[in-house]
């Protein structure tokens, strides 16, 4: 057998993972070493990966989460509010502040609330934006403040809310500014069970189709939403 | 956030997988979470193939994807396709967690495979069709010789568990095997 034939087979079998102990040592270091070698392992490696080609299958959302996570933790964004109540959340210091910040911002005109006070936050993944959300039920209002992050210049940021199974729709627009506070359109003021909040980068003016059409830096879900009572 | 022009919708895939890499390389952390977003499924359903149960398939992503990470700069290096480069971390990674599952204990659990979603049209096309030669010269070879490849490729089989479940000497799968890589050889050349 050929020298040409007995380093394709080697290179074939490195690449199929079947050597072991000193002829897989032996091999590597050839990769290292030796040029025509390697171009033959890269030549079956890419052959081979065809067999590997299959129809897609979509991976759990966790895994990136996990995945970017682990890669920069410090753009983590706590999703402390998703398991415990708000006034445990409360003592996580950042929240709170951001929301007691959004709070005295725009004070409450009627101190005696009669619905639930539900809090979040949006934050994108890379960890470049991040805002803090109130959703009152008693004003059937959502506050919205920027801790990081900005629209591009040219763009304005719109938020976003729908409840289970339903398409977004358009809360309002945020032009400017760190905070605003929006009214809940009826058909979100209605949503009961989980209350998905987002926000995208738009067109001055708004999104034209009535989705968002820009970069959506974020959404979080808000579980058991009630009404006033 | 200025205008990216490697965003670019109008791109072809493969091309902007390729830019993504590049990026990457750079530690731009929104190119990798964009790579992940086109080439997840692809890489997901090798986890899923080599692993067969979801739980194994999704850490093996993880360090996939850290891997991709860590290892960009390496990509210009081998030449590849940038969707091989991908496939290729992604079945050894995939294939490692087996063999390491395989030394700890159980053997059976892992043959059990998983349905699958109905491709896009974008991430159906994004490995070159020209190199798609192998998967039609398997089909040529004895079928002991197309499982021996196989079962060494997308199982991660030693020589060893290959004869065991052949019921032939190590030596004959050998034999074997190398005559299935000749004969594919020959075939993909023609």
């Amino acid at each position: 057998m050929s020298k040409v034939h007995e380093d394709d087979m080697l290179a074939a079998e490195l690449a199929l993972g079947l050597l072991e102990g000193d002829a897989l040592t032996e091999a590597q270091r050839r990769t290292v070493t030796d040029p025509e070698f390697t171009k033959r392992m890269h030549g079956w490696e890419a052959h081979l990966a065809n067999m590997a080609d299959l129809p897609p299958v979509n991976a759990p959302a966790s895994v990136k989460r996990a995945l970017m996570t682990d890669l920069f933790p410090d753009a983590v964004k706590p999703p402390l509010w998703q398991r415990i109540g708000i006034w445990q959340a409360l003592t996580g210091g950042a929240l709170a502040a951001a929301l007691l910040f959004a709070l005295m911002v725009f004070p409450m005109q009627q101190p005696q609330s009669t619905g639930p006070l539900y809090t979040a936050e949006i934050a994108s993944e890379i960890g470049d934006f991040r805002v803090v959300a109130v959703v009152d039920k008693t004003r059937e209002e959502v506050i919205l403040t920027r801790t990081i992050g900005a629209a591009p210049e040219g763009r304005i940021l719109q938020v976003w809310a729908h409840g289970p199974n339903e398409p977004a729709q358009s809360v309002g627009l945020w032009p400017e500014g760190e905070t605003v506070r929006l009214a809940l359109p009826a058909e979100i003021a209605a949503v009961r069970g989980t209350l998905t909040l987002g926000v995208s980068e738009e067109p001055i003016g708004g999104s034209p189709t009535g989705s968002p059409t820009g970069r959506v830096f974020g959404t979080v879900d808000i579980p058991n939403v009630q009404n006033a009572i | 956030m200025a205008e990216d022009p490697t965003k670019s919708q109008t791109k072809e895939p493969l091309e902007r997988i390729e830019a993504l890499i590049a990026r990457v390389t750079l530690d731009d952390r929104s190119a990798l979470s964009e790579l992940y977003d086109l080439t997840q499924a692809k890489l997901f359903a090798v986890s899923l193939r080599v692993l067969g149960e979801r739980q194994a398939a999704e850490d093996a992503m993880h360090d996939t994807y850290v891997k991709i990470w860590k290892n960009a700069d390496r990509y210009q290096v081998t030449g590849h396709s940038p969707m091989t480069w991908l496939i290729t971390i992604a079945r050894n990674t995939a294939i490692d967690r087996l063999r390491a599952r395989r030394s700890h204990a159980d053997v059976g659990a892992y043959s059990e495979t998983l349905g699958s979603s109905a491709p896009t049209p974008e991430q159906s096309t994004l490995v070159a069709s020209d190199a798609k030669r192998i998967v039609q010269c398997l089909d040529t070879l004895p079928s002991n010789r197309r499982a021996a490849i196989t079962g060494a490729y997308l199982d991660g089989r030693s020589y060893a568990e290959l004869a065991d479940a052949a019921k032939v000497p190590l030596n004959t799968m050998r034999t074997w095997l190398r005559r299935g890589l000749s004969a594919l050889r020959e075939c993909m050349e023609q």
